[in-house]
């Protein structure tokens, strides 16, 4: 299956702002972010406070929905989805 | 009705949205949040466009380190409270309208009393404990809130319609730490005009505001995407439970 990553803020530092990416049936965000984070250097470190611990602040949609209030890592990818990754920006 | 100081003085922005736009935009009464980068934008622009009332609130004082981008401020003026300084610029820039500054921080009173008699707010905040307390005091009252938050030259806009789009916490469930942020006068500039864009498309009733997505900007490459946002049913400000 395929899905479109879109970077946002300081992400777009480390890696494309945008890339289609493909899958086999039954992968997960994590799945998705274990390719990320070996295919660009640093983004690990933004992304995770220790391996498999995501900072909680970090943004991830699916289709628009904060994978926060579906399953976390183990939200299932589908064929299409697009997925949003972003740390918010605080500053005013 | 218009008098003939206001039609002279808005003459060039009546050409883009008729009197009518002007009276709507003199009747509203607009809160800034904060009067920092985003406020400092924000502000001056509602008073030049003619907001008919500006409620700015911020409990600091200014910094050397705030003159980079907080466009209200002068040399002299460091040391001096934020909301007051910003009061006497905004004054000098257009007398007609009143601007009303308040020295607190939110939180320290209950934000339903910061935005009573408040038509729109604008969001200069600068942590996510603050702007969650005043959105969400907002969504309870049926108060737009344009959320507006900055990190170098990067930016993000939301204009949250209580009852209708995702609240703040739908964006973002888990704020981020507090610390010093990285920024710069020119990515403040663009996200508070964007704010203040999205104000007075709000008191004419012009296109739609930036609503159920967030405009997320990219001063490096200098372009803006919108990411569809999505009302969380179990949300527990706005969900349906």
């Amino acid at each position: 299956m395929k899905v479109h990553v879109k970077a946002f803020a300081t992400f777009r530092e480390v890696m494309d702002s945008q890339l289609d990416m493909e899958f086999p049936k039954g992968a997960t965000i994590r799945t998705l972010l274990t390719e990320l984070t070996g295919k660009y250097e640093g983004l690990g470190e933004l992304m995770f406070a220790a391996p498999g611990t995501l900072r909680d602040f970090v943004n991830i949609l699916k289709n628009g929905r904060n994978v926060h209030f579906l399953a976390g890592l183990d939200t299932p990818l589908d064929d299409g989805d697009v997925i949003a990754l972003f740390p918010p920006v605080a500053g005013g | 009705m218009l008098n003939k100081e206001q039609k002279e003085r808005y003459r060039r922005q009546i050409a883009v949205f008729g009197e009518d736009g002007q009276e709507k935009i003199g009747k509203t009464r607009l809160l800034v949040a904060g009067a920092g980068g985003l406020g400092s934008t924000a502000a001056l622009f509602a008073a030049m466009a003619g907001f008919g009332t500006i409620r700015i609130i911020d409990p600091d004082c200014i910094e050397e380190t705030n003159l980079n981008r907080q466009l209200l401020y002068r040399e002299t003026d460091i040391g001096r409270p934020k909301a007051d300084t910003a009061a006497k610029a905004l004054h000098a820039m257009n007398s007609s309208i009143d601007i009303v500054p308040v020295t607190a921080a939110i939180g320290t009173a209950p934000s339903r009393d910061l935005i009573r008699g408040i038509d729109v707010i604008i969001d200069g905040l600068d942590n996510y404990l603050a702007r969650f307390l005043l959105a969400d005091a907002a969504w309870k009252c049926g108060i737009p809130f344009i959320h507006g938050a900055v990190e170098g030259f990067y930016g993000q806009v939301c204009t949250i319609l209580p009852k209708t789009s995702p609240c703040l916490r739908c964006i973002v469930p888990n704020p981020p730490p507090v610390r010093e942020t990285p920024i710069i006068g020119v990515t403040t500039g663009v996200i508070g005009c964007i704010q203040v864009t999205e104000a007075i498309k709000l008191a004419t009733g012009t296109g739609l505001p930036i609503s159920n997505h967030l405009l997320l900007w990219d001063g490096i490459r200098q372009k803006s995407d919108r990411l569809k946002i999505e009302r969380i049913p179990t949300c527990t400000v706005c969900g349906s439970g």
